[in-house]
């Protein structure tokens, strides 16, 4: 028998100082008789309490394929492949980012190779940001903006340290970036761990649960480099042929500055619901059976990225509307 | 783990299965050597069995964690483990420490005549058999194979942006070559007349050099990673997996340039996972993804024999003893078969 089972993989990311590690060590000793691999960066900030803890390093390669933001982790498929080759069955891995690193490499791992999609899923990005620092790192390290976009579960960490105010402000912030993941406010990165682990945020059956998160949304914008999200809607069908052409063509052209997409479509002539989610220019795509009876059948797509405003995206979505 | 069996064609035990010795270890087969006329391999649970004919297997308690890699030195066995260590091992169990690494994994080992080299992250160690300490031989990045060339003079270091060939001077100082072509490399190694270099990708393509003017070219086309090679009857052909076939450029004459691979096709539409050959024939044990290994002659696609049936996991590993009168195979879920090919 093929063996189907694939272990979640949790990515911890977020800015130097976040408490990545806090995070880490609060998930290895309360999920007691879980057996779990950490991999982690040699440069980490404090020491792991773990009997598994693999250093990595962090090498990112462009995949030789004439997608220039195709990258992935080298190191990661290479530790992966080795602890699929362990005797004891592990129940998930975590894999620690740098403060500095860009996520994207990180997911697109899993979409690239086929040893690890086939063995590994997964799980979710979880960023962990400090509310006191967050506003100015976003200012100035464009790293700390592509992990907030790239976040399924924002942890806004050490907020006992923050006003109100500025937590409302910097709330704001965050949901202006990336407008479906789920922000979780904590000292001492405090969240229980059902809402961390076990998310399957990257399965497209997860994007048609998440669906009430999809906001309507259209933003202004402070400067051209900055990372925000639109969202479009339409209650008409879409023509499949317009639709998949106009995408293709924008993933291709613009898939550096989209930092991922997810949608859910309704195809003139199709009974069945289309579901997509992306990173960058790599995307994973499949119809997901009939539309409920009790939900109107509609299209919304969302994305988020870097000058958005520059791709023509409503004219485009727009007209893939079917005659 | 349940088996569906209705799933897959019923076959019955071919008779090598029938006449061999078959397990269940449970533990993936990481790797497998021969060694004269006993065959070492090696799993993810540290330990390795050491088969030979007439005898019951022996099982060692090696490493800690995984065996990731294994060479043969004259008539030891050397393994590189997830727990840092890079072991020597003699055929009647004595465990020697090479060195060990702590938290570092051994990646990659190789021997030639007495000197031994492992890789761990982005250094290569080199201990000539005279010598107690290693030279470190850098890289810029993480080492994804190592291979000695036939009369161990070279030593290629493949990584991310192409291969490093190593040699040693006439001041017996080691020196450097580039082949440099953009993108991850694995697997390396030299063909057995020392006139080509190969690697395989992270992509799904093999990449070429030909050494006297480093000409370079890339044999593609397949449908997943080629994770196993190997050159066939000296430098005939070099046979790959990747495909539903098992991929043989022909490497004679002139080499592959502008010539078409011959495919062999197996039963069932499987992926080739793993490539062996049958010394000095025009020949190739192939593993399938289904567990399944045929026997084929490559110049004539008529000529297949199926070895060992489906066990549903992806075939990990086989080797042939030196005598060609045994093979081990291993799969992923740790099934093996051990077993003589010769009808008696």
């Amino acid at each position: 028998m093929e063996n189907k089972h694939q272990v979640p993989v949790t990515v911890l990311t977020g800015f130097l100082g976040a408490g990545k590690t806090t995070l880490l060590n609060r998930i290895l000793t309360e999920q007691h008789g879980q057996k779990y691999a950490v991999i982690v960066n040699e440069f980490g900030e404090q020491g792991i309490d773990n009997d598994l803890v693999v250093d990595a390093d962090e090498e990112v390669f462009e995949m030789n394929n004439g997608c220039i933001c195709c990258t992935v982790r080298g190191d990661l498929i290479r530790i992966l492949s080795g602890l699929m080759k362990r005797a004891d069955k592990l129940d998930a891995i975590i894999v620690e980012t740098t403060g500095l690193a860009d996520p994207a490499p990180v997911a697109q791992t899993f979409f690239v190779d086929q040893d690890v999609a086939n063995k590994t899923k997964l799980d979710a990005i979880v960023t962990v940001a400090d509310a006191v620092h967050l506003s100015s790192q976003i200012e100035d390290h464009h790293e700390a903006e592509e992990q907030i976009a790239f976040g399924d579960v924002i942890l806004l960490n050490k907020i006992d340290l923050v006003k109100d105010e500025n937590i409302d402000v910097v709330t704001k912030r965050i949901r202006k970036i990336n407008p479906f993941a789920k922000i979780i406010k904590t000292t001492k990165c405090g969240a229980p761990l059902k809402e961390i682990l076990n998310l399957d945020a990257f399965s497209l059956k997860r994007i048609l649960e998440v669906e009430p998160d999809f906001l309507e949304s259209d933003h202004d914008h402070e400067h051209d480099d900055d990372v925000t999200s639109l969202s479009f809607v339409s209650d008409k069908p879409l023509d499949m042929e317009k639709f998949q052409n106009w995408f293709g063509k924008l993933l291709q052209t613009k898939g550096q500055d989209i930092m991922r997409t997810k949608g859910i479509l309704d195809f003139k002539g199709e009974n069945d619901r289309y579901v997509f989610q992306g990173v960058h220019m790599l995307m994973d795509a499949s119809p997901m059976g009939k539309w409920p009876d009790d939900k109107e059948r509609s299209s919304r797509l969302v994305f988020i990225g870097r000058n958005l405003e520059t791709m023509n995206l409503k004219e485009g979505f727009e007209a893939c509307k079917s005659e | 783990m349940t088996t569906d069996l209705n799933q897959f064609p019923q076959l019955d035990k071919t008779k090598f299965e029938q006449r061999g010795i078959q397990l269940e270890i449970g533990v993936p087969v990481t790797c497998a050597v021969s060694i004269g006329n006993y065959i070492a391999a090696g799993f993810g649970d540290g330990t390795i069995r050491i088969f030979s004919s007439g005898e019951k297997h022996k099982t060692l308690k090696a490493h800690k964690g995984v065996i990731l890699c294994m060479a043969k030195d004259g008539d030891n066995i050397l393994t590189g483990g997830d727990d840092g260590y890079f072991l020597k091992i003699s055929l009647n169990g004595e465990i020697n420490e090479v060195t060990n690494f702590g938290s570092r994994w051994v990646d990659h080992v190789a021997a030639h005549n007495g000197n031994l080299v492992c890789s761990s992250g982005k250094v290569v160690y080199y201990w000539d058999k005279n010598k107690k300490e290693p030279k470190s031989l850098n890289h810029d990045s993480t080492i994804g194979g190592l291979a000695f060339d036939a009369r161990g003079r070279r030593l290629a270091v493949s990584r991310y942006g192409g291969v490093t060939v190593w040699k040693k001077d006439y001041s017996n100082k080691w020196k450097s070559t580039k082949l440099d072509w953009k993108g991850s490399h694995n697997k390396v190694s030299f063909s057995p007349d020392g006139k080509y270099l190969v690697t395989s990708m992270q992509e799904n393509v093999l990449r070429c050099w030909r050494l006297k003017d480093k000409l370079d070219f890339a044999m593609s086309g397949y449908g997943s990673k080629v994770k196993s090679f190997a050159f066939i009857d000296d430098t005939s052909y070099l046979a790959t997996s990747g495909a539903i076939d098992a991929i043989c450029w022909p490497f004679d004459g002139e080499g592959p340039m502008g010539r078409k691979p011959i495919c062999l096709p197996y039963i069932g539409n499987k992926q080739v996972t793993f490539i062996e050959p049958f010394p000095d024939e025009k020949a190739i044990f192939a593993g399938l993804s289904d567990g399944s290994v045929f026997l084929s002659q490559i110049e004539n696609e008529n000529n297949t024999i199926i070895i060992r049936s489906f066990t549903g996991s992806e075939v990990s590993a086989i080797a042939m003893t030196d005598d060609k009168s045994s093979i081990f195979i291993g799969d992923m879920s740790g099934n093996t078969l051990w077993t003589s090919i010769w009808d008696q």
